[in-house]
């Protein structure tokens, strides 16, 4: 599947976000590669930086330092040989989900006519036969991605860069969302760039995976997945599958972004954990760290 | 089923006239204080000419300060979401223009702009223009961020993300906005007759209330009502043919099909 042929370059990547509160460190001193055709996963707690990566990639967004480069040409300017798919669907609401995925045709000021039929077929790929005419509001979110994805895919591009896109899913749409994501890409010959905080996903998904660290993101690791291809969801429970998993997780422990109980008994008490992420910026934890007794923490909630 | 719709307002206006019917014969109320609805509706029907004659006035002032107010509010909030520094050189004034009370500058534009139809327009302008501008502005810069940048990696020129992407995503805050501005129009119109007129509502309204003849002045209100309601209609008509797909249209229309 790999020719060696480097597709993607990142090399020594500083990016630093001026907030009120000073400077915020998001990504330092990133080095690595995605080979042509390769499926690459970036794994990471939120606030790791790998959105970061997305957006520099696609040259949305400049480094503060360091170099990207994209087909062998320095990245300093938004790409436009690439497909992004995010996590919120960011479609327009007065289109019909085939005028959703002609969206990319149109706005790269291409003839329409010529793509309508491939674009018929994509969405057909991915189950939506007889919903091209359906607006976003009559969409499942499942559905709705798919047809962000297809958009995605409509001009056929090297490189697909995808930024948890199946993060606002639930669990089953996600594992059929998995699975037809491996099929497109077996399909073409295409690089891909998954950025997730699914160890699963990633494992299921990748030839290589890329786990960061909190904040400031760095690579802590880079694992190389040989699993045969085509994979079934059965893997999952498979030895190897496990192997994988527990590599990542034990890279994740070991930087504190994960924390397993102490004691194993089931009676751990509830809210005593410590919170599981080391950054202070970092969002989407549920849990509030537990605050010292007679500390500040609770004039800060 | 549609009356299912329509028969509670009906109800309420009916129950309400008749209890006003009832409450201005039973107790003898002079008609100059309070007529009756029987009262006001006879001289609706005894002077139509007359207050067709002063509301063809009033409406071409209504339509022409709203035509302005749009035809001014919707490229300054282009120019507002599309330079940052004239932003900041046009947004202070904007504000400090509408807390400027209309009526007080009333007696400068006629100053400026004479006697006629003008001052009038421009006192329904200058009420109506500020949401425009402000819904404009506000529906410009909904677009999510995403969909900009999806729009920068297919190489899109700013003039198809505006025509594409942020032009139709704004149209449910413009309307918004234009809904607010078509009443506030009324509004302006009659102040603007207040301030000097010889002719239009506010200006029979103002002659029939200094001669006492109350139910004359009751019709001019009524038909002002009805002005405001007809012209409210008609953007709300025409907003359904253009935003089918709007969230708000969406709810209603479910509704109107249980």
């Amino acid at each position: 599947m790999l020719n060696g042929h480097k597709f993607v370059e990142v090399s020594d990547v500083v990016r630093v976000f001026a907030t009120p509160e000073g400077e915020v460190r998001a990504l330092d001193g990133v080095s690595f590669d995605v080979q042509q055709g390769e499926f690459l996963s970036i794994v990471g707690p939120s606030g790791c930086g790998k959105s970061t990566l997305a957006m520099l990639i696609a040259g949305l967004m400049r480094p503060s330092a360091g170099l990207v480069a994209v087909g062998g040409r320095t990245v300093d300017r938004p790409q436009t040989s690439l497909g992004i798919v995010f996590q919120n669907p960011v479609l327009l609401a007065w289109r019909s989900a085939l005028d959703n995925v002609l969206l990319q045709v149109e706005m790269r000021g291409l003839d329409v006519r010529q793509y309508r039929h491939s674009a018929m077929e994509l969405l057909a790929s991915v189950g939506l036969e007889g919903f091209e005419k359906r607006l976003p509001h009559e969409l499942s979110g499942g559905m709705k991605q798919r047809v962000a994805i297809c958009r995605a895919l409509i001009h056929d591009p090297p490189l697909l860069l995808m930024d948890e896109p199946f993060g606002a899913l639930d669990a089953l749409t996600r594992d059929q969302m998995t699975l037809d994501i491996q099929g497109i890409c077996a399909r073409g010959s295409k690089t891909v760039l998954f950025i997730t905080h699914s160890i699963t996903e990633a494992v299921f998904l990748s030839d290589r995976i890329i786990v960061m660290t909190p904040r400031p993101g760095r690579i802590d690791g880079i694992i190389d997945v040989e699993m045969p291809r085509p994979r079934r969801l059965a893997v999952r429970e498979g030895p190897a599958f496990a192997a994988y998993t527990r590599q990542i997780r034990d890279r994740f422990m070991a930087r504190g972004v994960l924390r397993d109980i102490e004691d194993p008994s089931p009676l751990a008490p509830l809210g005593g954990f410590p919170s599981p992420l080391a950054s202070p910026r970092g969002c989407g934890s549920p849990l509030t760290p537990p605050s010292p007794p007679g500390g500040e923490g609770a004039a800060g909630a | 089923m549609r009356w299912r719709e329509w028969s509670p307002p009906a109800i309420t206006i009916l129950v309400t006239l008749v209890a006003w019917e009832a409450w201005v014969v039973g107790f003898r109320v002079r008609e100059y204080l309070l007529p009756a609805p029987s009262g006001i509706l006879a001289v609706l029907a005894a002077e139509w000419r007359y207050l067709a004659l002063h509301t063809g006035v009033t409406v071409y002032e209504i339509l022409w300060g709203f035509f302005l107010s749009i035809v001014v509010g919707i490229p300054l909030a282009i120019v507002i979401v599309y330079s940052p520094v004239l932003e900041r050189a046009i947004y202070p004034l904007l504000v400090a223009a509408q807390s400027v009370p209309k009526i007080a500058i009333g007696p400068l534009l006629i100053v400026w702009a004479g006697l006629g139809i003008f001052p009038k327009v421009l006192v329904a302008f200058l009420i109506a223009f500020f949401p425009v501008v402000i819904d404009t502005v506000a529906g410009l810069r909904s677009v999510e961020p995403e969909m900009l940048h999806l729009a920068r990696s297919m190489g899109a020129s700013e003039w198809r993300v505006f025509l594409k992407i942020r032009l139709p995503n704004a149209l449910p805050n413009i309307f918004a906005g234009l809904k607010v501005a078509v009443t506030l129009a009324v509004v302006g119109a009659i102040v603007g007759e207040f301030i000097q007129a010889d002719r239009g509502l506010g200006y029979a309204l103002l002659q029939a209330s200094a001669m006492l003849n109350t139910k004359l002045a009751f019709a001019s209100i009524l038909i002002l009502a009805g002005i405001g309601t007809v012209l409210f209609v008609i953007v709300d008509w025409i907003e359904r043919l253009l935003i089918p797909w709007h969230a708000s249209q969406r709810v209603e229309t479910a509704a109107g099909t249980l």
